[in-house]
């Protein structure tokens, strides 16, 4: 158990599946060095194979005694998808445009085809997902090289890639299949929770980028926080899939604002819901019920009275407030571990530092 | 000590009824070993000696591909030639596969077969088979079958870890980068670790446990050599004995960590030597019949093997294949005194209900197995006899 924890809440009434929050992690982190497959963040259809494919079919978690339970590795041709380009240099000579693999499988390949029959009860919602960042993760109870941690500090889990070696039972024991195999350097790579900007107080690169500002990053312990308020307040924001016991810190406020269904002469049927709560008990638990009944009760009184914390909780007014980072609460943490501090500016990335000659951020006239 | 038995029959028809050898002298060359390989003439004509590898079934991994794969695992027949020329060591093995499997490709779900070589750092006490034990160290050598891998993080380089298709350079430009890339890359994916049990493994990087290692497919077999210096930082194999054991892993099945079969402890032995180390002795006698019934009494309740399976499941190492890859001494050791080897780390996550071992403040570990040091010596010994019969068939 780490000293504090670091949470992340998403509400799934406000996610327009965008994939602004994919593409800022991947143009981040995940672009390049065998990672092109992976998505540490990715949105989902649900209902919906998800990514990797029939992830929640794959094992891992634990059970209700504790143990931590088998799982599978999934494969990167049939169950990610391999990621494909394009042969655009070879349109100037005439060719047609075609992937340089034949596409079997990827992230989004059901994207938006949701369960139900158009239009009278058809519905669909997102999920984006990134590491969750457990409690109890299951990645590092099957790790047998002890190569994953959890920070003390904020509780976010990292892969030590000189311990790792290879093996993949992380990413059989995690029931989300959101740590991945890195084919190049045969090691597990994950989502990092962004530390390197966090311990700067900036969110991770998700959050920030986020259009329909549906994520609100803080520590859990912090009272002030609008994560702390969603969370344990009002109870509005739920873990996905905690049955599988790693205790999850990405919580969801359930999308319950569904519009409603038609009936068989096309006319809408008062006080239905298209999103059936069944399905959202499977994801979010029993809990589904009382969140959906504080956000109904919250919004009718601030329909009333225009009042309610919650809803302007959930409005999202300012990015200073949905992201309680303390870039001081680091650096002191930092001094007193004795550790080196996060630097204002990351310099293994410093211009010409480690670059020399790299063209793609080199002057006019490039440097030797 | 058991006999040798130096089995004089081909590779292609060997007997399996056979005595296994525990035992194997070294064969002392004038040649500079460190220039040996694979095909190097200095190996034909050694003696070759067999030992079998056990599945290991200790613990069990949570891939469930590979529990399918592996449920029905029979052990294998190794060959081995020893060779020596004073200052270096160097071993031969040669291990049957159906497959040549290669951990390569843009692929998730690919394993590479492969072998290890452990040593203990020290000759005084035996480490647990399986990757050592606190305080029992010991080193150990690992040849994978992979294609190219790369360093994490490029060592720093930031330039070459962008892919081809970012980097903004085209035709010969592009066409030099790609090259370079490919320039830093490593084909041979070999190791060498210290380890304290299962969790400790640490790659050594300062070079001061280099080994030259080897392995090469051909017609179902796999041969490989290892050769390193018999005096190093850790370790001093010139005392005129000394134990290994190895293990070998089968990428088709999924092998990787323990999922793998492995030997027991054992002996390397300079031609003329007396040394003696009295742990690798096998008990000759003990009714294990009797044994069977003892075990029965006394540890069902918390052990699984083969058949018997009274315990709960994790509740403590399953015995299945123990008389396989365990020394006689090693099970009198564990039986009398269980703290005396306890390997750190396993089961303190995954299987909360039952650990292992406690550890008090100042980091002792001690084992949650009761000791039987009451028990007296015949059943001690008949208990050791029936251990020693359980463990897989060998694969014919």
């Amino acid at each position: 158990m780490s000293q504090r924890q670091l949470a992340m809440v998403m509400d799934l009434n406000k996610c327009i599946g965008c994939q602004t929050c994919t593409v800022a992690c991947k143009t981040q982190w995940t672009n390049r060095n065998g990672r092109e497959y992976m998505y540490w963040n990715n949105v989902e259809t649900y209902p919906g194979s998800g990514y990797p494919k029939k992830w929640m079919a794959l094992g891992g978690g634990f059970d209700a005694a504790g143990d931590l339970q088998p799982g599978v590795v999934p494969s990167i041709q049939s169950d990610y998808g391999v990621p494909w380009d394009y042969n655009f240099e070879g349109l100037a000579k005439g060719e047609q445009l075609k992937p340089d693999v034949t596409p079997t499988w990827g992230p989004n390949w059901d994207e938006d085809e949701g369960a139900g029959n158009f239009p009278n009860d058809n519905y669909f919602f997102y999920i984006p997902r990134i590491c969750n960042h457990c409690s109890n993760p299951g990645c590092l109870s099957a790790c047998p090289r002890d190569a994953i941690f959890k920070r003390d500090q904020d509780g976010v889990v990292l892969v030590d890639l000189d311990r790792c070696q290879g093996y993949r039972y992380c990413i059989a024991g995690c029931p989300y299949k959101k740590i991945y195999f890195n084919p190049k350097i045969s090691k597990s790579e994950k989502c990092i929770l962004c530390f390197p900007r966090i311990e700067k107080g900036l969110p991770p690169a998700c959050a920030q980028q986020c259009v329909g500002r549906i994520r609100f990053v803080g520590f859990l312990d912090d009272e002030e926080g609008q994560v702390y308020k969603l969370v344990t307040k009002y109870k509005v924001a739920l873990p996905l899939r905690s049955d599988y016991g790693t205790v999850p810190n990405v919580y969801y406020v359930p999308p319950t604002e569904a519009p409603p269904k038609f009936d068989a002469h096309g006319k809408i049927i008062e006080g239905s819901t298209r999103v059936p709560m069944e399905e959202l008990e499977k994801l979010f638990g029993k809990e589904v019920h009382e969140a959906a009944k504080t956000l109904k009760d919250e919004m009718k009184k601030r329909k009333e009275t225009g009042e309610s914390e919650l809803m302007d909780l959930l409005i999202a007014y300012k990015h200073d407030d949905m992201f309680r980072l303390d870039s001081g609460y680091y650096a002191d943490y930092a001094k007193s571990k004795s550790l080196e501090p996060a630097k204002i500016v990351d310099e293994r990335y410093l211009h010409g530092k480690f670059t020399k000659g790299m063209k793609f951020f080199a002057p006019q006239g490039g440097h030797a | 000590m058991k006999k040798i038995a130096i089995i004089a029959l081909a590779w292609s028809v060997l007997g399996l009824s056979s005595v296994m050898a525990e035992s194997m002298v070294v064969s002392k060359v004038s040649d500079d070993l460190s220039k040996v390989n694979l095909n190097s003439k200095v190996w034909q004509g050694v003696k070759e000696y067999y030992f079998i590898a056990y599945p290991q079934t200790a613990i069990e991994v949570i891939d469930a591909d590979v529990m399918k794969l592996n449920a029905e695992n029979k052990a294998k027949k190794i060959m081995v030639k020893a060779l020596s020329d004073g200052k270096n060591i160097a071993f031969l093995l040669k291990w049957k596969d159906a497959s040549n499997s290669v951990q390569k490709g843009y692929s998730s779900t690919a394993f590479g077969d492969g072998f290890a070589v452990q040593l203990p750092v020290n000759l005084d006490s035996l480490p647990y088979i399986g990757m050592g034990s606190a305080g029992r160290p010991v080193i150990v050598h690992l040849q994978k079958a992979t294609g190219i891998t790369y360093e994490p993080n490029g060592n720093g380089d930031v330039y070459h870890q962008v892919n081809s298709g970012n980097q903004n350079a085209y035709g010969k430009d592009l066409k030099a980068y790609t090259e370079d890339v490919a320039k830093l890359g490593n084909g041979n994916y070999q190791r060498s670790f210290i380890s304290e049990g299962f969790r400790s493994l640490t790659q050594i990087r300062d070079g001061s446990e280099d080994a030259k290692m080897q392995m090469h497919y051909a017609k179902g077999v796999w041969t490989g050599i290892i050769v390193r210096k018999l005096k190093s930082a850790n370790l001093d194999l010139t005392k005129g004995v000394f134990p290994v054991a190895f293990a070998f892993w089968d990428g088709d099945k999924k092998n990787r960590d323990g999922a793998k079969v492995l030997s027991q402890w054992l002996e390397v032995r300079e031609k003329g030597s007396a040394a003696k180390l009295a742990y690798l002795d096998e008990m000759t006698q003990g009714d294990a019949k009797h044994g069977e019934q003892v075990m029965l009494e006394n540890c069902a309740s918390c052990h699984q093997y083969k058949e018997v399976k009274n315990a709960p499941s994790f509740m403590a190492p399953n015995l299945s294949n123990i008389g396989g890859y365990s020394n006689a001494s090693y099970l009198v050791e564990s039986i009398i005194n269980p703290s005396a080897v306890v390997v750190p780390g396993y089961n303190t996550q995954a299987h909360p209900s039952y650990p292992w071992y406690t550890i008090d403040d100042k980091g002792v570990r001690t084992s949650m197995m009761p000791p039987f040091d009451g028990l007296d010596q015949k059943s001690l010994e008949d208990v050791v006899a029936f251990l020693k019969t359980l463990k897989a068939e060998v694969s014919q």
